[in-house]
């Protein structure tokens, strides 16, 4: 992964809002490297900023919102300096493209699904009328609509949510971005079909070149889609690695404690872990460690300085004191051993 | 959906026949002085009831309603008593409904080109100054009686623009300011309506999803927001424009109009009862008819409205 080609780097992200005269900072100083081709996962919980951070690559935050700080580098230029539409015209769809949470309400209720998908064809692949037609259907095709041809003069209301999410998702692909950026693709569909759509972005991820972001709270979508995850809390990524290092050989305490909370670690008659406490109000300033009032293993230090990222393999870091080489020896919660333990067999043998 | 039009075609001629039935009943409930105008105190019991007996009043009621429907379908609608004696009925309409429709159709044309572009305008300025302003308009249109406002300009504006108060037909500078008058209220309530239903369509999630494909915001509001927008508007523009026939009693009078607004409510203090019923026989006509082109207008806008079947949408 370390000689792929880096495609999107965010330095240092700020990101705030105007809340009834308040400010609130939503993003503080992210960072990230997208490398091309690959397939990242951001996770984390309602509110820790994972959308707010991917809407920003794309010029897409409320009008409330703005880039305070940092720098968003795609393909030689800073997006963070877009201020006007007509450049984010360039980016939108042509680049970038999104796949929205609802697919319910995400498409207009009084076109024809054929034709929101030829505007967007229209739009950025500069073919028009029967040509942009043919590519539509076969799109529609691509994306698993049986019968397009019939399909493509039909309403959205005549489609089911799964059938609607994979027009949501073939508007996206129609643009031909080599970004695509799913906000929980498959978080207002059943679980049947979740897995059908998520087989399917996988599928068009190839056959399409695609560079890929799911945006999720899931951690089973996660562990089926992403070669990457990000840990999101508080509006920083606090831990990055490779899929199986964070599910394995996780560092930071939040991600510890997210992963004790999935019903599949926990132990038979015993309650499920929860997480104790809300996140931070992110009208104030945070000092430290953000996760630190949470968390019961916290250090002294987590509530004075904001921990740096430690390395810990070339692939995987986290923003923890714990790995700072002066700090005592913390033990993981019982769960997490388990996970290492199965890790370490798993590559040793 | 030409299954669905007649099936709403004929269930609106049912509702019409119950309409001018019952008020064709309970005109006959009326005292019988009106039928004789001022000769009332002129004539003796017998004269009356001769006069009665050759209108036809004498005979039993459903004679009566089956003569009123024989003419009716022959296109005869009788004619007046008080109002112009003798005249036919359709003959006094058909005078005044020009001027009713010209001012009408004229103001509904502004109103919808103004009213629209300013709606439009404050949608996409939400907040800002064209909707604090449109805002500051529509409040004060429609909170303030509308005489206040026409007597203000009735003093000012006739006198700055030098425009003649009064209508007459060869003037065309008469026709000014009643054209204007009729528009102000409609104005008002289509830039209301507009702005309502667009910032309502810009909140939704389409909406966004067109953004992040590229599209310029300009092509947003022309293509999905402002077509989505008029929708819920246009079952109500039919029926609009055919009240126009109506006529505005207000308007009218104030400017003398020869129009039909106020025909009605002077027949009925006249007990003109021929009249009457052909007034209120083409006024449900118009409402009827009014909303089941609108009902075909939106199910063509719209194609979520599920003509044939009734029940759940998908």
């Amino acid at each position: 992964m370390e000689d792929r080609k880096v495609i999107l780097s965010v330095r240092d992200l700020v990101i705030k809002f105007r809340l009834r005269g308040d400010i609130l900072t939503a993003i503080r100083e992210a960072s990230l490297d997208l490398y091309e081709g690959e397939s990242l996962a951001i996770v984390g919980e309602s509110g820790s900023g994972k959308s707010v951070f991917t809407k920003s690559f794309m010029g897409l935050l409320d009008a409330n919102g703005w880039i305070d700080a940092g720098s968003i580098i795609f393909e030689g230029e800073d997006l963070a300096q877009y201020k006007i539409e007509k450049d984010w015209l360039k980016i939108r769809g042509k680049k970038i493209a999104m796949v929205f949470q609802d697919p319910m309400t995400s498409l207009n209720p009084l076109k024809t699904v054929g034709k929101q998908v030829q505007e967007a064809i229209e739009l950025h692949q500069g073919i028009k009328g029967e040509e942009a037609k043919d590519l539509a259907i076969s799109i529609l095709e691509d994306v698993g609509i049986h019968d397009p041809e019939n399909r493509y003069k039909q309403y959205p209301h005549e489609f089911s949510g799964g059938m609607r999410q994979r027009v949501v998702i073939a508007i996206a692909v129609a643009c031909n971005p080599q970004i695509l950026i799913c906000d929980e693709p498959t978080t207002a569909l059943d679980v049947t079909i979740q897995a059908q759509i998520l087989e399917l972005l996988k599928g068009l991820k190839d056959k399409y070149n695609l560079t890929t972001i799911y945006i999720t709270h899931d951690l089973g979508v996660v562990a089926n889609v992403a070669d990457r995850i990000a840990v999101m809390y508080a509006g920083d990524i606090i831990e990055i690695g490779k899929c199986e290092e964070v599910f394995y050989n996780p560092q930071h305490p939040y991600t510890w404690a997210l992963l004790s909370s999935l019903p599949q670690l926990g132990v038979k008659g015993h309650d499920l872990f929860t997480i104790k406490g809300t996140p931070p109000n992110l009208f104030y300033e945070i000092k430290g460690d953000a996760f630190a009032p949470r968390n019961p293993r916290a250090l002294k230090i987590d509530f004075v300085k904001r921990p740096p990222y430690f390395q810990v393999s070339p692939t995987h870091k986290a923003k923890t004191w714990l790995l700072d080489p002066r700090a005592p020896k913390v033990d993981p919660p019982e769960s997490i051993r388990v996970l290492r333990q199965q890790w370490e067999v798993g590559n040793n043998g | 959906m030409l299954k669905y039009s007649i099936k709403r075609l004929l269930q609106s001629l049912f509702t019409l026949f119950i309409i001018v039935t019952v008020v064709f009943l309970l005109m006959r409930l009326l005292p019988e002085e009106g039928y004789f105008g001022d000769a009332y105190e002129k004539l003796d019991e017998a004269q009356k009831e001769a006069i009665l007996t050759n209108m036809g009043l004498r005979d039993p009621m459903h004679i009566q309603l089956m003569n009123f429907y024989k003419n009716l379908i022959k296109g005869d609608l009788g004619e007046s008593i008080t109002f112009r004696p003798k005249v036919p009925v359709m003959e006094i309409i058909k005078d005044k409904v020009p001027y009713s429709l010209y001012f009408g159709l004229a103001s509904i044309g502004i109103s919808l080109l103004v009213g629209v572009g300013l709606g439009i305008a404050m949608a996409r300025n939400k907040s800002k100054f064209w909707d604090k302003f449109g805002t500051g308009y529509v409040v004060f249109i429609r909170a303030v009686p509308a005489a206040v406002y026409f007597l203000f300009k009735q003093i000012y504006i006739t006198g700055v623009f030098k425009l003649p108060m009064l209508f007459k037909i060869d003037n065309p500078k008469t026709w000014i300011l009643p054209t204007i008058s009729m528009s102000l209220g409609g104005i008002a309530s289509y830039a209301m309506w507009i702005r309502r239903y667009m910032v309502d369509e810009l909140n939704k999630d389409y909406v966004k999803l067109a953004r992040a494909k590229g599209l310029e915001s300009k092509k947003i509001m022309v293509r999905h927001v402002f077509r989505n927008a008029f929708v819920p508007m246009a079952q109500y523009l039919p029926a609009t424009i055919l009240f126009t026939i109506a006529g505005s009693i207000y308007i009218e009078s104030l400017y003398s109009i020869p129009g039909m607004g106020g025909l009605l409510v002077e027949v009925i203090k006249r007990q003109d009862n021929t009249l009457v019923q052909a007034l209120v026989l083409i006024y449900s006509s118009i409402g009827i008819v009014g909303l089941f082109l609108g009902d075909i207008l939106m199910a063509i806008f719209d194609p979520r409205i599920k003509l044939q079947r009734k029940g759940g949408a998908r």
